[in-house]
């Protein structure tokens, strides 16, 4: 009895460490961008949206959906109708509002929505399953699950740019990257994202009126941080802690005044 | 010959019964394929509703499969042996539920392929991969719970004599994976109501007591289905035999914790009309007053709660066979709706993000043909599964003979007895 005990009780002890170094070894295997620290960047990107000079005239969502080969029933970036003021119609465009606190980032069961070194809440569409958890716990209503295959061709390139990510496969859940690919290949080449059109989130780019600001926070010459500077700053549902990167400037009843108003 | 040939397709009722379930597994397949190869545009989900039928059937299945682990503790874990057949039929019930659980959300996912991604690439602050890994664990220890049962089946002896030795021995670490179970249990029944509580986006899911409701609940419903499926097969089948006395007891039980139930819920729900919190109290209104309201008030409380309270609490009402069993039916609706509330009340109701206008939006769902057929067959898959078990595996049996496996050896583990 006591030798059936413990031989028993020796291959349990074995069973036990092969399956915990066959955990240990699954652990290591992923070794990605995933294992960067956010804060290891020099870098915090972050864009303001003056609601005053938004005319809704929608071009920051169709450059958006050419540059990243969006499907026609799918939006990143969303325009809101907000009401008018002093007889103008004001609007407001809602991109990814890259939390610094992402709802998302802590609900994703397999960490394929992650904060990048530089702060940008990035998808790893390899990664993702579909499970559509991170869409259920963003407050801000930017995440867009692939419902259907788009295969056709984008109606809006090349009028409106040219595809610079891959397109997602069906079944995965896509959104707003703040054009990663554009600062990385514009710090790549000595440019400066915000200033260089080439190293600017192509909405930035795109827009006529110059509503979109783009720009590093750590960098206290930055466009971005001068408009916050000298602007009353909103940012979305601040309630509820999320702490987003992405500002709005208020509209006014009248400029001179300043008063605020939604 | 004519008269041989109306003999040999006459169905018997178990047959038609077999048959009838085939039918909407294999219905079920075909539109899962359809699925599969076309993708979830076929649903009625949408980005705004992106959880519908399908994680309710997940979240049910779950839950009433909590009557395995509840049971295997009474036996194995507070000595009260006597309850070892219904354990016996609750881990296999459970075995079944799990993996319809899983079977469903391997639709769900958009990237089915990519199911074992959650054991590879953690995150630990994800109530949903925390569930991911004990759904798995908690499967392989049911899977090794139900071993023995297929040990003692005559026909499997029969064929392999040694295999079945070996896993009617499993049943010797019978109290280890009582407390597996206990632990992965107690973690994901609770986590699941977790999922929806950590949702600071959605303010009628965002409270406290999500996680305790959806333990009590499934510790109510899960052992009601146990006793509700041992019942019913005892009625249909001579091969079912049930003890009422073990019925009467987890009833008796079942009552209380519906109790303990009610009270938790009660005090959930006021708590939440104390302020008025935009998107929580519209919420609360499309629950108590809107489109949920029958389902809440009838379905829920008073069919789901309160009449199976009484009838199970009552000695003299729970002695009529057919009011106990309607109780416990009563009480496995009443989980389902309770899901299925939870879920849509919380999708339907969803908040603007604009500033100084915090305004909740409307939305309404209703499953797609799609969605019912597919789940209508993982539900066939189950039935089968369980009729199948009560037909050969001898699953529901509360006879004296089969007690006698339990108390034959002393449990020892490491050596040296700890129960």
């Amino acid at each position: 009895m006591s030798t059936t005990n413990s031989l028993g009780r020796r291959n349990f002890i074995k069973l036990a460490l092969v399956g915990s170094a066959a955990v240990i070894g699954a652990q290591a295997l992923p070794k990605n961008h995933h294992s960067e620290a956010e804060g290891d960047s020099p870098h915090r990107w972050g864009m303001v949206i003056d609601l005053e000079k938004c005319i809704g005239c929608n071009y920051c969502t169709l450059a958006c959906k050419a540059h990243n080969d969006i499907a026609p029933d799918v939006a990143w970036n969303k325009l809101f109708e907000t009401g008018e003021i002093n007889g103008k119609m004001h609007y407001m465009p809602v991109p990814c509002q890259q939390c610094e606190h992402a709802p998302c980032v802590d609900a994703c069961p397999v960490k394929a929505t992650y904060h990048r070194a530089d702060g940008i809440v990035m998808m790893d569409y390899d990664r993702c399953i579909g499970c559509r958890y991170c869409e259920v716990a963003c407050p801000y209503g930017v995440r867009s699950f692939n419902w259907k295959e788009f295969d056709g061709e984008n109606p809006l390139v090349p009028m409106w740019g040219t595809p610079e990510v891959e397109r997602r496969p069906r079944g995965v859940v896509e959104k707003c990257s703040l054009c990663y690919q554009r600062i990385d290949r514009g710090l790549a080449q000595g440019l400066t994202p915000g200033v260089d059109e080439e190293a600017t989130p192509a909405c930035v780019v795109a827009c006529p009126t110059g509503a979109r600001v783009f720009g590093d926070l750590n960098d206290p010459e930055s466009p971005v941080n001068k408009l916050l500077e000298e602007n009353h700053i909103t940012r979305l549902r601040e309630d509820l802690g999320t702490e987003p990167r992405v500002y709005y400037i208020h509209a006014h009843f009248d400029k001179k005044s300043e008063e605020v108003c939604g | 010959m004519n008269a041989t040939t109306t003999k040999r397709f006459q169905l018997t009722p178990f047959q038609t019964w077999l048959g009838i379930l085939a039918l909407f597994m294999v219905a079920g397949v075909v539109a899962g394929v359809l699925i599969f190869f076309n993708g979830l545009y076929l649903t009625n989900l949408n980005d705004l509703v992106p959880w519908g039928l399908w994680i309710t059937v997940d979240l049910s299945a779950i839950a009433l499969s909590a009557g395995a682990f509840l049971l295997s503790a009474a036996v194995y874990l507070l000595g009260l042996k006597q309850y070892q057949p219904l354990a016996r039929t609750a881990v296999f019930i459970g075995l079944i539920g799990y993996s319809m659980a899983m079977l469903m959300l391997l639709l769900d996912i958009g990237r089915p392929d990519r199911f074992w991604h959650a054991m590879v690439f953690w995150n630990l602050h994800s109530p949903l991969w925390e569930v991911t890994m004990c759904v798995i664990l908690y499967f392989s220890v049911l899977v090794m719970e139900v071993a023995p049962i297929f040990g003692q089946a005559e026909w499997f002896q029969k064929r392999w004599p040694g295999l079945s030795h070996k896993l009617e021995k499993v049943h010797h670490i019978a109290p280890v994976l009582a407390i597996a179970g206990l632990g992965l249990s107690m973690l994901h029944q609770s986590s699941l109501g977790a999922t929806y509580g950590i949702m600071k986006a959605r303010p009628i899911w965002y409270r406290p007591g999500m996680a305790v409701l959806f333990i009590v609940s499934a510790m109510a419903a899960g052992p009601a289905l146990t006793l509700l499926a041992s019942s019913l097969s005892a009625r249909f089948t001579r091969r079912a035999v049930v003890n009422d006395k073990l019925i009467d007891g987890i009833s008796y039980f079942i009552g209380w914790v519906l109790a303990a139930y009610l009270y938790l819920r009660f005090w959930d729900m006021l708590a939440m009309s104390y302020t008025v919190e935009p998107g929580r109290t519209e919420g609360l209104r499309v629950l108590t007053r809107g489109q949920l309201a029958f389902n809440f008030w009838i379905g829920e409380m008073l069919l789901g709660v309160v009449v199976p309270m009484i009838i199970l609490l009552s000695g003299r009402l729970r002695r009529y066979p057919i009011l106990r069993t309607t109780a416990l039916f009563l009480v496995v609706g009443g989980l389902v709706a309770y899901r299925w509330d939870t879920n849509i009340v919380g999708l339907t109701v969803t908040m603007t993000s604009l500033p100084s206008q915090l305004a909740p939006l409307y939305t309404t769902y209703t499953p797609s043909l799609i969605e019912w057929v597919t789940a209508l067959g993982v539900i066939a898959y189950g039935l089968m599964a369980f009729t199948l078990g009560v037909r050969y595996l001898n699953v529901v049996d509360h006879r004296e003979s089969l007690e006698a496996v339990v108390t034959e050896k002393p449990f020892s583990f490491f050596g040296s007895s700890v129960f």
